[in-house]
């Protein structure tokens, strides 16, 4: 009995662990699957395809669960044009419905390839789908609890007023009953009055006191001017200044998280005076695609308000020039007018990192002033920046570069005039 | 010798009158009343402490306040897209062309700020006038139409198009005539749309109407050689050039190109190769060209012909029957002179007359072919088309109106009703006619938004307003063989329509939209000319601008007919304007800035001094000072002028060197609908005109009289006086050959001592040679810094008060022929006519040891390292010490807030004027001292192109505004440091010296000596 239980339990335990494997690697087998579906979707499509929504062409998920036959797909795929060559009606029928865009032909694609694709665009699309109740009522709460706090709010400030009321009348009756108990206070302020009395009189004797007066009124002297001086000082200089811009730009998201470049939006700063803020054709190079924060389920009103300006509809991707407004962004850096700075001075011939001046921009959530720019902090970067002159003919006929080396010394700025008026004031 | 010449602005310099004397004293005409102040009353009046502490309790509250106010929120509003080619900051440059001249459009985010000409311009080779120059101006200005105009209201271009094509209907329909009366149109595609339009309606006939005609020497030709054409004039070629009154290097005809040509045998290389040509100028009023001349005899208007039939015969050998002797020894005994070198010349020498007589122009013909200048100095085959008018076709049309023959007009860049001598008959006459379209697009009665347009179309009832060129489509075919295109450099600001769609639409042409009209042309035939073809080829024709077709060989023509008749017609017409009595000869002129007035509304032009008068803002009558005396007249006395019973009332200008008996009188001026810019600016002179011999004559009799009423002309010539220093120095070219350091008195060799520590100029040494040999005077230089620096208009009132802003001037310095010095004077009113001429651009001369830098309190203007003397605007506070200081008064301070001030009304107090500044240059606050900054703008510029672009700057990459457009490159501009660059080159001349050099100021321009082909023997 103990052998047969024992061979039982073997053969059990085999049997399970054969079909554990089993699962196992059928469940392996189903990750690799949608995993390489993934990969090659990144790769491929979705320069031209989203899942939940149309871009240039149709939005993946719907159509290719609604559509079963998957060898038509596969050939769809992998040569639409040799599909459309035989007048396939169905491939007919998908052309015209998208505006007679013809899809490139991806004929390096197996049939294996392209199933990884659809399996891995159906579960995306089937996992969009699920959960879209709970989240519109989870997006309906959110934008509820702002009300909730303004009322929670005025709640309490009545309250806190209510209590303070309620207070003043207990403070009140309160007195009152000590008022009429007069032989306690009577008692109690005599002392008292005593005592102020001499702390005048001494207080009048130190006020008497010409040295003591002497040194506050030096002292208030002293503070007020400095602090005069200082607000002088910095009259007109807005370090700091942040203001509210029309699109919460967020600086940190794209050249921090996204580290992309400054010159790829400001592309001014390399060869203009002007570092220019980018013309909304340029965000549109990226959002076009991109509508929404990563992960997030609902576009972005932010990004929407860049198609609002352009009169853009992400539906059928067509721009409509009688709707578009142009953005007013805020000026966040002024120089007066009277200033001339040549971005592309600073930025292609100095090489100095916009860091330098715009302060840490790719972690600014909202861009404020980071220098104070004032004509001292100008002069003084002047004075202590090199001048970048390796590698630029344009500086190899200038003497006194070449003398100033020769003795060792640091070629600034401003040894080759960069602190004269004229070089800026005209 | 030459030390003691004495060189003066004006007469009263000349005879320091005493209110000249002081005018001088001051530096600023109208000293600020503080002395008033302190002295008088203003201390002694009593303010109540009461109301002191009020007001001063209010001013320090409302100082607070304001100061309180946060800074207000500055909004940068990028493109939506943005087009490709435009990078906010820099300039784009388009292609164009005006006036015939290729130019290069400089453009900012979208707006055009500036003209400069195209390095590759066959006539001036990248010079420009002033008008062009000022052209962009007009791009800008308020009293453009904005809508089509029908009977006088604003309506749309459908209700303008259904109008005039019902009514080109019914008048072809009745077979009743249809005219087009154009200014001068040369576009190859303009007179293709006119043709398609009269196939359209063949009752329709197109000619030219200039307002200024060439009819003579069209006509001329025709009688002499079979060819109705104007000759192309070549200066360059000439080496002696005897001109009757023609002002080449002024109005007539091409005056860049004609400048570049005359100075090219007159400028330091020509010199350097020791050679110079001569130029001798008969004329009545001085001109610019006369100014220039080596030799400039004065001659009434009805001694032109007499003189000219004497040369005739002096070069011929012969004497042609009728011939009178000329009552003018001293015009009688030079073209005895000018006879001989002509004859010496021969083949290199040229004569031209600015006579629009036929006849006269004839004599000229037949004189120019004894001297063989037909095929060198004279093309006729390769032919000018810059004038092409027919004035007996205009006096044709009044009559034709008349009779009611005419039922529609149509008005494209003509305003006969201005300009046209019979006004009043030409104003009936029009009432006539039914349907009257005019094209023009700017005018004002100065009242609001503009529905009358300029004088004529006033008259019109329908106005279908042309885009300014700047907006255009079209072409240019001035020269035989050199086309240019025209191309927009911005949208149409207004509801306006270009004039030859307008038209292609009311012809019901098959290709109605103008472009593609232009393209047509261009790909069927003009394309080929240069070599082009296909889409590849207008690509490359909008970057170069132009195509040159190959030159036809000038051939020699032979003058053969008979001058027996037309020496009648000549003394005949001298008969004819011959005045006896109490009566004086009148000479009707363009003057070389305002020309025919149809710019009369461009405050840049109206505020340029005139090169030779340095009047600004109107016309005045010119009279010689002698004859004036006599007469018993003073400067400013208001003349009455009647001519045929018409007359204006014009303040006298006492002119040097103008012909005794005789007055001079500008057209261009008094508009009436020009804009509230040229309106009253002067009175019309073109009345004066007369038709004679099928021709427009701008000689007549005229009566004067002295109204009694005194007159200040707002002239800017004494003003920035040096106070008899001498600081123009000259040679005559006999000496210059045997010495080519004669007349330069430099002072080089004297050791200086110095107030001043010397400072390196490192890297560059900025400096600027100007060639007074080089300059003509024309004043294009000034008109291109005011667009290049944002300079204000200051009007007529402020430069009476001495207050012009200019940051360049030209002086013109007046000298005795003979060495007159101060003991010599007695005669100097016989001698006034015969002065010479000399002129000196005037700027900052960025003097290493300057005085200005000094005396600045707050050291709002310093040296640079690179040699330029710096003005910091911000700094300024206003003292005007600089400007005290200044030896050679060239600064300038700022009155008035001229951009935003009502009272400034005709320039930049507009948003829409303003769009027109330059945004690489600040506009100057009120009670700041402004000066040239030598375009520092530009040299920050190029040297930034050049560090970017890796390399060292080279030696023409910066240019000045000035430099830029000067016709005749009297201006260069350089590195110092740089011994191979052209300036370095230029101020090693011998000839170079340095004004006021005794100063020890050190300036940092260098002039070049100015030398004179007169001879020894001559008056």
């Amino acid at each position: 009995m103990r052998n047969i239980s024992f061979i039982l339990k073997q053969f059990s335990r085999s049997v399970l662990l054969a079909i554990g494997f089993a699962l196992l690697g059928s469940a392996v087998y189903a990750q690799t699957d949608a995993a390489k579906g993934e990969a090659l979707f990144k790769a491929n499509c979705t320069a031209c395809h989203k899942v939940d929504q149309k871009l240039v062409g149709p939005a993946l998920g719907p159509v290719v669960t609604a559509e079963t036959d998957d060898k038509w797909l596969y050939k769809w795929v992998q040569n639409n044009q040799a599909l459309m060559a035989t007048k396939d009606a169905k491939a007919m029928k998908v052309f015209n419905d998208n505006g007679q865009q013809a899809m490139t032909v991806f004929a390096s694609l197996s049939d294996a390839d392209v199933g990884n694709i659809l399996t891995y665009v159906r579960a995306e699309w089937k996992k969009d789908q699920t959960p879209v109740a709970s989240v519109a009522g989870g997006t309906a709460a959110e934008s509820g609890p702002s009300n909730l706090v303004i009322f929670g709010l005025i709640a309490v400030i009545i309250i806190a007023f209510l209590v303070i009321l309620i207070l003043n009348k207990v403070i009140g009756t309160l007195e009152r009953l000590l008022l009429n108990r007069k032989d306690i206070p009577a008692e109690e302020v005599e002392p008292s009055e005593d005592k102020s009395a001499a702390r005048k009189a001494e207080f009048k004797k130190l006020l008497k006191n010409k040295r003591l007066v002497g040194f506050f009124v030096v002292c208030a002297v002293l503070c007020g001017g400095t602090w005069q001086w200082v607000t002088l000082w910095n009259t007109n200089v807005h370090q700091g200044y942040q203001p509210v811009q029309p699109i919460k730009f967020p600086h940190d998201l794209h050249a921090g998280v996204m580290k992309i470049q400054c010159q790829y939006c400001h592309a001014g700063a390399y060869k203009s005076k002007n570092a220019t803020i980018p013309s909304l054709n340029v965000c549109m190079n990226c959002h076009k695609a991109v509508d929404r924060r990563l992960g997030a389920k609902e576009p972005s009103t932010e990004i929407a308000k860049i198609y609002t300006a352009l009169g853009y509809d992400p539906q059928t991707s067509k721009y409509d020039s009688t709707k578009a407004t142009p953005i007013q962004w805020v000026r966040v850096h002024n120089l007066p007018d009277l200033a001339f700075f040549p971005h592309s001075q600073h930025v292609k011939v100095a090489g100095i990192k916009c860091q330098t001046c715009h302060g840490p921009v790719e972690t600014m959530s909202e861009v404020y002033q980071y220098s104070p720019l004032t004509m001292k902090w100008c002069i003084q970067c002047h004075k202590r920046t090199e001048v970048n002159y390796k590698g630029n003919a344009y500086y190899d006929n200038m003497i006194v570069v070449h003398d100033k080396i020769k003795r060792g010394e640091k070629v600034t700025a401003a040894s080759l005039g960069g602190i004269e008026c004229g070089k800026c004031h005209y | 010798m030459e030390s003691n010449k004495k060189y003066w602005k004006g007469l009263e310099e000349l005879n320091n009158s005493p209110e000249f004397v002081e005018l001088n004293k001051n530096e600023f005409a109208e000293p600020i009343p503080i002395e008033e102040i302190l002295s008088g009353t203003g201390l002694m009046t009593k303010t109540p402490r009461r109301n002191f502490l009020k007001a001063l309790g209010f001013g320090v509250g409302a100082v607070s306040l304001a100061a309180c106010e946060k800074v207000p929120v500055h909004k940068s509003i990028p493109y939506l897209i943005k087009p490709e080619e435009i990078t906010p900051g820099i300039a784009n440059y388009y292609t164009s062309s005006f006036d015939g001249h290729a130019i290069l459009v400089k453009t900012r985010e979208g707006r055009p700020i500036k003209v400069e000409g195209n390095p590759t311009d066959i006539l001036a080779g990248g010079g420009l006038t002033a008008q062009a120059q000022a052209s962009v101006l007009e791009l800008y200005d308020v009293n453009r139409l904005q809508n089509p105009v029908k009977d006088g209201e604003q309506t749309s271009w459908d209700a303008v198009d259904y109008f005039v094509k019902s009514q080109l209907a019914t008048i072809k329909a009745a077979g009743k005539q249809i005219r087009i009366v154009s200014s001068t149109v040369n576009s190859p595609s303009t007179l293709a749309v006119i043709a398609d339009f009269i196939k359209a309606y063949p009752t329709a006939k197109h000619f030219n109407y200039d307002a200024v005609s060439y009819t003579g020497i069209i006509q001329a030709n025709q009688n002499s050689f079979g060819k109705a054409v104007l000759p192309h004039y070549r200066f360059d070629k000439a080496d002696v050039i005897v001109s009757f009154g023609a002002d080449f290097l002024g109005s007539w005809i091409s005056q860049a190109e004609f400048m570049k040509q005359y100075v090219s045998n007159r400028n330091s290389k020509s010199l350097a190769g020791k050679k110079m040509s001569r130029h001798i100028q008969f004329e009545t009023g001085m001109s610019v060209t006369g100014s220039n001349a080596d030799v400039r005899i004065p001659i009434k208007p009805s001694e032109e012909g007499i003189a000219l039939i004497a040369l005739y015969n002096a070069i011929s050998g012969t004497t042609l029957p009728g011939t009178q002797k000329l009552n003018n020894d001293v015009a009688e005994k030079s073209i005895m002179i000018a006879a001989k070198e002509l004859q010496a010349a021969k083949g290199k020498a040229l004569v031209v007359a600015g006579s629009n007589d036929v006849a006269t122009q004839v004599l000229v013909n037949a004189i120019n072919s004894l001297l063989g200048s037909y095929g060198t100095t004279i093309d006729l085959d390769n032919t000018s088309n810059q004038f092409a008018g027919n004035d007996h076709e205009m006096a044709d049309l009044v009559t034709e109106m008349k009779s009611g023959a005419v039922d529609a007009i149509f008005f494209l860049n003509a305003n006969p009703a201005y300009d046209y001598y019979l006004a009043k008959d030409f104003k009936d006459a029009l009432a006539k006619v039914k349907l009257k379209v005019s094209f023009s697009d700017h005018g004002n009665n100065g009242e609001g938004v503009s529905t009358l347009g300029d004088e004529t179309s006033s008259l019109c009832n329908v106005i279908a307003p042309n885009h300014h060129y700047l907006e255009s489509w079209g072409d240019e075919n001035v020269l035989e063989g050199y086309y240019t295109i025209v191309q927009p450099a911005i949208n149409p600001v207004y509801n306006t329509r270009q004039a030859e769609q307008s038209l292609l639409i009311w012809s019901d042409a098959p290709v109605k939209d103008y472009y593609t009209y232009v393209r047509n042309v261009w790909d069927k035939e003009l394309l080929a000319k240069g070599g082009l073809s296909g889409q590849k080829g207008w690509e490359t024709l909008l970057q170069t601008g132009s195509v040159k077709a190959a030159e036809k060989t000038a051939s020699s023509y032979t003058f053969s007919k008979d001058l027996t008749a037309v020496v009648q017609k000549v003394l005949d017409h001298s008969k004819e304007v011959t005045a006896d009595g109490d009566k004086v000869e009148l000479q009707v002129y363009q003057s070389s800035v305002m020309r025919d007035g149809k710019k009369a509304n461009n405050p840049w032009l109206q505020e340029l001094p005139d090169p030779v008068s340095k009047v600004t803002w109107e016309n005045y009558a010119a009279i010689a000072p002698k004859f004036g005396e006599k007469l018993g007249y003073k400067e400013g006395d208001v003349l009455k002028v009647t001519v045929n019973g018409y007359s204006v009332t014009l303040p006298i200008l006492f002119q040097p060197g103008q012909a005794q008996g005789t007055v001079s009188v500008a057209v261009g001026y008094g508009r009436t609908l020009a804009g509230p810019v040229g309106n009253g600016a002067g009175q019309n002179a073109f009345p004066f005109y007369s038709y004679r011999n099928g021709t427009m004559q701008t000689a007549a009799v005229a009566s004067i009289e002295k109204t009694g009423d005194v007159y200040t002309l707002a002239q800017t010539q004494t003003h920035h006086s040096y106070e008899g220093r001498t600081v123009i120095q000259e040679t005559t070219f006999d000496k210059y050959v045997k010495d080519a350091s004669s007349g330069n008195r430099s002072e080089r060799e004297h050791k200086t001592y110095t107030l001043w520590d010397e400072y390196e100029r490192p890297q560059y040494n900025w400096v600027m040679a100007i060639d007074l040999n080089a300059c003509t005077g024309c004043g294009a230089c000034v008109v291109a810094c005011n667009a290049e620096n944002n300079v204000p208009v200051v009007g007529k009132d402020e430069v009476r008060r001495r207050r012009e802003m200019h940051w360049i001037r030209i002086d013109r310095y007046y000298s005795f022929n003979e060495n007159v010095t101060k003991e010599k004077e007695i005669d100097k009113l016989d001698n006034l006519d015969h002065v010479s001429v000399v002129y000196q651009p005037m700027l900052c001369q960025h003097c290493d040891h300057a005085p200005c830098e000094t005396v600045c309190p707050v050291l709002a203007t310093v040296h640079s390292s690179e040699g330029i003397n710096h003005m910091a605007y911000n700094r300024c506070v206003g003292t005007r010490y600089c400007a005290n200081n200044c030896p050679y008064k060239v600064r300038r301070f700022n009155w008035f807030n001229y951009w935003n001030d009502s009272r400034f009304d005709n320039y930049l107090n507009n948003e829409h004027t303003q769009l027109v500044l330059n945004p690489d240059v600040v506009t100057r606050f009120r009670g700041v001292m402004e000066k040239c900054s030598m375009c520092i703008q530009r040299i920050q510029a190029g040297k930034l192109k050049a560090k970017i672009e890796k390399r060292p700057v080279k030696d023409g990459d910066i240019k000045m505004a000035c430099q830029q457009t000067c016709p005749t490159n009297a201006i260069v501009f350089g590195n110092l440091n740089d011994e191979t660059s052209e300036v370095a080159r230029a101020l090693k001349s011998e000839r170079t010296y340095y004004v006021l050099e005794e100063l020890n100021v050190q300036p940092g321009i260098g002039y070049q000596v100015k030398v004179r082909n007169t001879k020894e023997t001559e008056a």
